[in-house]
C-alpha cells in the first residue's frame, strides 16, 4: 500500500472565514506551526513512501512567509508542488519568488461569480483580489485550476461561474459541491441545494465538459446526499492519501479528528513510514475486516470502500456504519430526512455560522 | 494532427521517472502511468519538435518500418492526452 499524494496542512489560520471550510472545529494555534525544516524532512520521507504530489494547504499557506522553503523542498524531495490558495495575501513577486522555486500548480478558489454573495459566503471582501490575481497567473507558466465550491445559493449561477473560469483562461475549472464536514455541518440547512439545483447542475456540467474539450478541463464533485452510493472518500481509508496538520499530527483523513477513539501519531515523535503502515489510526478502518453488512458482501466494497467515515460518525454516531448516503444504508434514512427538509421549501433564515480563526 | 503541428506538454503537466512505477505523468489531480513508447513520444513533446520531427525520430529510435503507423499510433496517443488538456497543440 502506498500513499500517491500527501495534503500538508501548513497553517489554519486564514484570512478567510467560509461558511463550507473544511478545517475541522478544532484547529491548531499558530504557537504549534512547526518549521518549514520539519516539513523539508517530512516531505523527504513521504517521497520515500512513494508519495507524488504535495499538496499545500491550510488554512490559507500564504499566510506562512517562509512558503517558498515548502515549495522548494517539495521539489528538492522530486515532488510536484500544488498550491492551494485563496489568493489572499498573494503578491506578484511572491507569486514570482514561488514559481522560482519551483511552484508546478496553483488552485484557486472562488466563492460564486458575483461579488456580494461571494464576499458573503467568505465572510471578508476578497473576490474582486482573486480575479486581479487570477489574471496574473494566467500569464505564467504553471498550471492553473480554478476551484469553485457550490450549494444551495450559488447554484443557480453555474453557467456563469463556468464563463468566469472561461474568461480567466484556466487550465482546469473544479466544480465542487459542499461536503458536510467542519464548518459546513454547522450551515447544512442553507448549503444544502434542491433537487432541481442537483439535476441542472448535473446536466449543465456535463454539457461543458463535452463543449471544452480540450481546452479547460471540468472535474465535478458531485452533492453525495443525492448520490444512490457513497464516494470512495479520499480513495478508502489510508489507501492513497495522508493529512498531516500544521502541529504534525497525521490523519488519513482532514475530518478525521471527529472520530472518537483513534489515536493519530505526531510525525516529529514517530517515521513517516511507521505512521502509514502499522499505526492504529491507518489500520483502523483499511481492507475489509472493519466492513458491517451491507458493505461486507457488497460488490461494490472495492469501488467505494464503504463510503466516508467520518460521515457515518458524523450522521449515525458510529465511524464503523456503512456511509449513510449509501442507498442500501441502514442509516439511509438520516440523508433523507435531510434532502427532504432541503426541497420543502423554507430554508432556514438564521444567519451563517462563519469560521473562526485560530489564536 | 498533422506534421506542422507542434504539440507539448500543458503547463501543469510533468514527466518524471518513478523507482517503482517507471516513467509517470504527474498531473493536477493525479498521475498517469506510462507503458509502451508513451515516455518517448512525450519526452519529445517539448514545444521545439513538430509532430513531423516526433515521428521521423521514433521511427528512427525503434527501427520501425512502417512511420504511416507510427504516425497513427502516435497521433492517437496524444489526441487522447489533448482531449484531457494534458497536451496542448500550437
Amino acid at each position: 500500500m502506498r500513499p500517491q499524494a500527501l495534503i500538508a496542512e501548513i497553517t489554519h489560520r486564514c484570512p478567510l472565514h467560509c461558511v463550507y471550510c473544511s478545517n475541522p472545529l478544532a484547529m491548531r494555534p499558530r504557537g504549534e506551526e512547526m518549521p518549514a525544516a520539519e516539513w523539508k524532512r517530512i516531505f523527504r520521507e513521504a517521497a520515500e513512501l512513494g508519495v507524488l504530489h504535495v499538496h499545500l494547504t491550510g488554512g490559507e499557506p500564504v499566510a506562512r512567509p517562509d512558503l517558498e522553503q515548502f515549495v522548494r523542498a517539495g521539489r528538492a524531495a522530486n515532488l510536484y508542488v500544488n498550491l492551494i490558495t485563496s489568493g489572499i495575501g498573494l503578491t506578484e513577486p511572491r507569486l514570482d519568488a514561488l514559481i522560482d522555486a519551483g511552484l508546478d500548480h496553483l488552485q484557486l478558489s472562488f466563492q460564486d461569480v458575483e461579488e456580494a454573495p461571494a464576499n458573503e459566503f467568505a465572510g471578508v471582501r476578497a473576490h474582486a483580489r482573486k480575479l486581479a490575481l487570477a489574471e496574473v497567473v494566467r500569464a505564467r507558466q504553471i498550471g492553473f485550476t480554478l476551484n469553485a465550491v457550490v450549494h444551495r445559493q450559488n447554484l443557480d449561477r453555474l453557467e456563469d461561474i463556468v464563463g468566469m473560469a472561461e474568461r480567466l483562461g484556466v487550465d482546469r475549472l473544479e466544480i465542487a459541491n459542499v461536503q458536510y464536514y467542519g464548518w459546513a455541518i454547522e450551515n447544512r440547512e442553507k448549503l444544502m441545494p434542491t433537487r432541481r439545483q442537483m439535476e441542472a447542475c448535473t446536466a449543465l456540467v456535463a454539457a461543458h465538459q463535452q463543449r471544452l474539450k480540450g481546452k479547460m478541463r471540468i472535474d465535478f464533485v458531485p452533492p453525495d446526499y443525492y448520490a444512490r452510493y457513497p464516494k470512495a472518500c479520499m480513495g478508502g481509508w489510508g489507501r492513497s492519501l495522508m493529512v498531516v496538520d500544521p502541529a504534525g499530527w497525521v490523519l488519513p483523513c482532514h475530518a478525521a479528528g471527529v472520530i472518537p477513539g483513534l489515536t493519530f501519531e505526531n510525525v516529529q515523535a514517530r517515521p513517516l513510514r511507521w505512521i502509514w503502515e502499522e499505526s492504529a489510526a491507518f489500520q483502523r478502518f483499511r481492507g475489509e475486516e472493519w466492513m458491517p453488512e451491507p458493505c461486507r458482501s457488497c460488490d461494490r466494497r472495492h469501488e467505494d470502500f464503504g463510503g466516508c467515515r467520518c460521515q457515518a460518525m458524523l450522521l449515525t454516531g458510529n465511524p464503523s456504519a456503512t456511509d449513510p448516503v449509501c442507498s442500501l444504508a441502514p442509516g439511509r434514512g438520516l440523508v433523507d430526512a435531510v434532502v427532504e427538509r432541503a426541497n420543502a421549501g423554507g430554508v432556514d433564515a438564521a444567519g451563517w455560522v462563519y469560521r473562526i480563526d485560530p489564536v | 494532427m498533422t506534421p506542422a503541428h507542434v504539440p507539448r506538454l500543458a503547463r501543469g503537466c510533468r514527466l518524471r521517472e518513478d523507482a517503482d512505477q517507471g516513467w509517470v505523468l504527474l498531473i493536477p489531480e493525479g498521475v498517469l502511468r506510462l507503458s509502451g513508447p508513451g515516455p518517448q513520444i512525450l519526452r519529445r513533446c517539448d514545444g521545439s519538435r513538430t509532430f513531423g520531427d516526433i515521428v521521423t525520430e521514433l521511427t528512427q529510435e525503434f527501427a520501425a518500418t512502417d512511420a504511416a503507423r507510427v504516425a497513427g499510433e502516435t497521433a492517437a496517443f496524444l489526441e487522447r492526452l489533448i482531449e484531457r488538456r494534458i497536451v496542448v497543440v500550437e
